[in-house]
């Protein structure tokens, strides 16, 4: 069997390499990076060594801390309208005749597959006070006298990006609750209703807790997106209005990027990189329980 | 007529109106942008008065963003060739750390393949600049390559772990069969399992082909503003600031760039479906 274990690194190692410069190597680099006084990233050697400084000097930055609000705010509100919007939606496709689940899980998927930036911009367009089929709407249903302010006022532009994440990552969490649905044994649940438990008792009862493990999966998936969130705010307000909708992210990326300045950049990009190695360490135990192996050499 | 088949009926009727609903909720936007993107271009941005569908629908903002000096194709080319050779590159590398990681014996495969999945979960933003200056020293930046082979590794956890998952649910039988007639393990790679997995396949190259398509971060920093490397996501960008209130026009460049991507899910939905529903998919 030595000659099978060769191969298997040899077949391996591709993927690995890569993975490896492109993911392993830049946290390295970037923890080096947080270390200095960067200016550029062209000389680090040649940068004042500062230690945890920079830590120090985010940790204590009024707008770190909105960021964390914000994020966290973010994650709360979004997740639970995703939840319960693709909780209905996978129910609904579970639930139609097979014959239109194709159609449903078709306008399930499409908002998931708009790259972030465009489905930015589309809200954009949605909501604009003069073009935006939103603002207009609402004006002409009578419910507001001019179009709401959905970007500028900065209370409703937090609610606003919240309720655009939903659009678009409701469908995954759909399509993950569906793959749960499905594996809910069907006479479990047509027992319980020959024992006359009403539809409403059977969802809390039974399919609720049924698909829990996959709901848990869902949950920390989405998570560790809400805590890197960048490109739909970058498009929509741009971190504005003012910076209520700063993300930890989007600061660090305007320290790259606005500023030039590597070194504060950096201890932001730490900060989120903690913070999803938490959630993803919980995420991929729970994944590689489902998983059998053959061969497995303990 | 009988109450089962009134029931039936009501069932059917009920089916229609959720997935009505449901079609309400995603279709909208994409509704809207594609009558904006229709409307004939006004240079105050304003149509007057507003109009909930087109009352003269013209394809003047297609021609003009497509033609003379936005020349919205240039990003449009550079996506497809961007993310179709991520596709290619992602699809050759992949299968083989999955094959050995589901079919072969060694040691540390599960360690193998947690270290490719915990790589996958780094942010993005951890990785831009480090990226963006190794490229820089290797003389990538700005071409199209310094996209291309950033992305190629980027999509590699979550192909490697559709493959795995897909490769470890067929029959062990197989390689015991090719073992009998004497092939190397790689022949059984190559004749016996590869053949059979064209679905895992299909839904591995559409998520590397998508992943890369929408990626902006990185984009953003190593075409360093050249329009001519630039891809779909920041082309579309940069043209909405750079003509701000002519919405007709950018809602014609976003409509373009999301054809492709339409086009996949419609054309490949159940492989999408598939493969989202293996778990762990970022975008």
């Amino acid at each position: 069997m030595e000659n099978e274990s060769k191969i298997a690194l040899l077949l391996i190692l591709p993927s690995l390499i890569g993975v490896a410069i492109f993911y392993y190597y830049p946290v390295a680099q970037t923890v080096i990076f947080s270390l200095f006084r960067m200016k550029d990233t062209q000389d680090w050697l040649a940068s004042p060594f500062v230690g945890l400084g920079n830590y120090v000097t985010v940790l204590t930055d009024p707008h770190f801390l909105y960021a964390v609000f914000f994020t966290l705010y973010f994650m709360g509100v979004s997740i639970f309208l995703e939840f319960w919007i693709g909780l209905g939606m996978a129910l609904a496709a579970f639930w139609v005749p097979s014959k239109m689940r194709g159609i449903v899980l078709v306008f399930i998927v499409l908002p998931w597959a708009v790259p972030p930036i465009m489905e930015g911009l589309i809200w954009k367009l949605l909501l604009n006070g003069n073009v935006g089929l939103i603002s207009q709407g609402l004006v002409t249903l009578g419910l507001f006298k001019s179009p709401p302010l959905f970007l500028e006022s900065p209370p409703l532009a937090q609610l606003t990006v919240m309720a655009a994440d939903a659009w678009k990552m409701s469908s995954i969490m759909a399509i993950l609750l569906l793959a749960g649905l499905a594996t809910i044994d069907k006479e479990i649940l047509d027992a319980a209703k020959v024992d006359g438990a009403r539809t409403w008792y059977r969802f809390w009862k039974i399919t609720l807790p049924m698909i829990s493990p996959m709901i848990m999966v869902a949950l920390l998936f989405r998570m560790m997106d809400a805590l890197r969130l960048f490109d739909l705010i970058y498009a929509m307000t741009g971190g504005g209005p003012g910076t209520v909708t700063y993300t930890l992210s989007l600061w660090a990326y305007t320290y790259y990027v606005d500023y030039v300045e590597y070194g504060y950049g950096s201890a932001y990009a730490m900060v989120v990189f903690l913070a999803v190695l938490l959630i993803s360490f919980l995420y991929v135990t729970r994944l590689s329980k489902h998983l059998r192996f053959k061969g497995e050499i303990k | 007529m009988t109450s089962r088949r009134v029931r039936r009926l009501e069932y059917l009727a009920l089916s229609i109106v959720v997935t009505a609903l449901i079609g309400i909720f995603t279709l909208t936007p994409i509704y809207w942008l594609v009558v904006m993107s229709l409307q004939p271009f006004t240079v105050s941005g304003i149509i007057f008065p507003f109009q909930y569908y087109p009352l003269h629908p013209t394809l003047n903002n297609y021609f003009t963003i497509i033609g003379g000096s936005y020349a919205f194709l240039i990003p449009l080319r550079n996506s497809i060739i961007v993310s179709s050779s991520v596709m290619a590159l992602a699809l050759t590398i992949a299968p083989l750390s999955a094959y050995a990681i589901a079919r072969l014996r060694f040691k540390y495969k599960v360690q193998s393949l947690f270290l490719l999945m915990i790589g996958g979960m780094v942010p993005a933003i951890v990785t831009i600049a480090p990226t963006y200056v190794l490229l820089r020293a290797v003389g990538l930046v700005p071409s199209l390559l310094a996209m291309i082979i950033p992305n190629v590794f980027y999509s590699q956890p979550l192909c490697v772990f559709l493959l795995t998952t897909y490769f470890c649910a067929l029959p062990f039988e197989l390689e015991d069969a090719a073992k009998m007639d004497g092939y190397t393990p790689l022949q059984t790679f190559w004749r016996v399992i590869l053949p059979i997995s064209t679905p895992g396949l299909f839904s591995a190259g559409i998520f590397s082909f998508l992943g890369s398509y929408g990626e902006f971060m990185l984009a953003s920093v190593v075409t360093e503003g050249y329009m001519n490397v630039a891809t779909v996501p920041i082309g579309v960008l940069r043209f909405s600031q750079s003509v701000g209130l002519q919405w007709t026009r950018v809602s014609a460049a976003i409509m373009l760039s999301l054809i492709p991507v339409i086009v996949i899910v419609l054309v490949f939905q159940k492989w999408v479906i598939r493969g989202l529903s293996a778990g762990s998919v970022k975008y």
